[in-house]
């Protein structure tokens, strides 16, 4: 359980990130966190594992008030996918970068080994195993970003923009993944500005504009408000649109694009 | 770390000072960097240390020169220390500690009040090559992005359970590893992107490129010059025949 009691946070050049926000998160939720750029989606996370603490309010992370632990220590418990892979890669081969977070946090040889093995994988990184992680493609990077910080089994994952630079076929494996989290119970939050990408997950979803939360609600109450969207500057997924374009409409919402291909040559077949 | 960065990079202020021209800010500080380096007794490193601060307080950055300073002691404590190793009286050690401070400061001014743009002017008008001068400013400018790039791998290397803080001296160097290396490697690909993307917008087609801004020297600046330059030799004369 993540909570957040009226938290403020203003960084060091007086620039207030966040305000007034006031947002529990319950364990096993999927929960994507949308805006604009400068929205104060990054400041929220990094709030979550202690990277930042807040000016005012607090942050309550399993019972544990962030002001009081160490990153190191919430981390633990919360494993954060940043952005930028190349922001983190610095081992000699992929399989010691998958291993440092694990060293870090005092794995037994037996359970590294183990873990290492089933994060490389889960994310199809295994024949790149010696091979140093700089000379791996954006995409590979990315993925071995996912492998490193899933290897030490956080209960809670957090995705920064995870699609980006990632083609059609890997954000669906990166689907995939999310929902075999979701499966072991893990608290999973998607920093994205891809509607598209979280549409089919049906997230609860957290709207961010000018530092505070402007909405939170299931994935079709929050798309269908144009007002939120507009002021998040987001657009409405491409198969709520098609949905509201129909005559005839679908008993449920499109999941994604293959539920919408069979419902559309099932009824045009009549 | 943000708050000791700020004390490096050049941020837009409202100041007389700031609107000088980048010759004359170069002229002032050269001046004091030059007082610095002749002071050898308290007193002159005093007067020294006032004149940075003074120029530093008109400048409005005052604050920020404070902060590098701040940054700088520990190796000024660290040229202090050695000194009274080698041999030197505690006296001449905290002297030669407090010149460094005060040349750090004096050379800040420069940078703190003139941005890259008005950099790349003065180096043109010193006649230096084109591929230095930009090589050089482009150094200046990345300043604050390696800055933030440093922030961001921090964050992501501590939420991976590495602890910088911990440790002795050496074993808190060793930590820093897996931030420096992608910090690096991020430099190198960077420099490699930005140069393809300069030849791609035909840099080097011609010797001598249109140059749009130019430098001109209004009243405010020779007067200032002409005061700075009075100071500065009254100064030196004090420090060499009266102090």
């Amino acid at each position: 359980m993540i909570e957040f009691s009226s938290v403020e946070f203003q960084h060091p050049n007086g620039v207030i990130a966040l305000k007034g926000i006031d947002l529990t998160i319950r364990s096993g939720d999927v929960i994507s966190i949308v805006g604009e750029n400068g929205a104060g989606k990054t400041s929220l996370i990094k709030h979550i594992n202690g990277l930042l603490k807040p000016t005012k309010g607090s942050v309550s992370v399993f019972g544990v008030d962030t002001r009081k632990e160490s990153v190191s220590a919430l981390s633990r418990n919360i494993g954060i996918v940043f952005q930028n892979p190349s922001h983190q890669l610095f081992s000699e081969s992929v399989e010691d970068e998958i291993r440092f977070g694990m060293i870090n946090f005092g794995f037994e040889e037996e359970l590294v080994a183990k873990r290492l093995n089933w994060a490389l994988t889960l994310f199809d990184l295994e024949r790149y195993r010696t091979i140093s992680p700089m000379l791996l493609s954006g995409g590979e990077k990315k993925r071995l970003c996912f492998a490193s910080v899933l290897s030490w089994d956080p209960k809670v994952v957090i995705l920064d923009e995870p699609t980006s630079g990632q083609d059609f076929l890997q954000k669906e494996n990166l689907m995939n993944v999310i929902k075999i989290l979701s499966s072991q119970g893990k608290t999973v939050i998607i920093v994205t500005h891809d509607i598209e990408f979280i549409w089919p997950l049906q997230p609860r979803i957290v709207v961010m504009a000018g530092g505070q939360i402007v909405k939170d609600g299931s994935a079709e109450n929050v798309l269908n408000d144009e007002d939120v969207l507009k002021r998040a500057r987001l657009l409405k997924p491409h198969l709520l649109s098609l949905t509201e374009g129909l005559v005839v409409k679908p008993r449920e919402q499109f999941s994604d694009v293959y539920d919408a291909k069979k419902w559309l040559v099932k009824t045009l077949r009549g | 770390m943000q708050w000791i960065s700020q004390g490096f990079v050049f941020r837009h202020t409202k100041s007389r000072f700031h609107d000088l021209d980048p010759r004359v800010k170069l002229l002032v500080s050269v001046e004091l960097f030059i007082l610095s380096l002749l002071v050898s007794s308290i007193p002159k490193v005093s007067i020294a240390l006032t004149g940075v601060l003074i120029v530093s307080f008109s400048a409005k950055i005052l604050g920020r020169i404070s902060r590098s300073l701040l940054y700088t002691l520990m190796f000024s404590i660290f040229i202090f220390v050695i000194n009274l190793l080698v041999g030197y009286s505690p006296l001449d050690s905290l002297v030669i500690a407090t010149r460094f401070l005060t040349i750090v400061g004096s050379t800040s001014i420069f940078f703190l009040t003139t941005p890259p743009d008005e950099l790349e002017l003065v180096m043109k008008w010193f006649r230096l090559p084109r591929d230095l001068v930009f090589a050089f400013v482009t150094a200046v400018r990345f300043v604050p992005v390696m800055m933030l790039d440093a922030l961001q791998i921090m964050d992501a290397q501590k939420s991976r359970g590495l602890e910088l803080q911990k440790g002795n001296p050496y074993s808190r160097l060793r930590r820093f590893i897996p931030v420096l290396i992608p910090l690096i490697v991020d430099a190198v690909i960077r420099s490699g992107e930005l140069a393809e993307a300069m030849e791609s917008r035909a840099y080097g087609a011609v010797r001598n490129p249109t140059s749009i801004f130019r430098l001109e020297l209004k009243q405010r600046d020779y007067l200032l010059s002409a005061v700075s330059i009075v100071l500065s030799v009254s100064s030196v004369y004090a420090f060499m025949f009266v102090l």
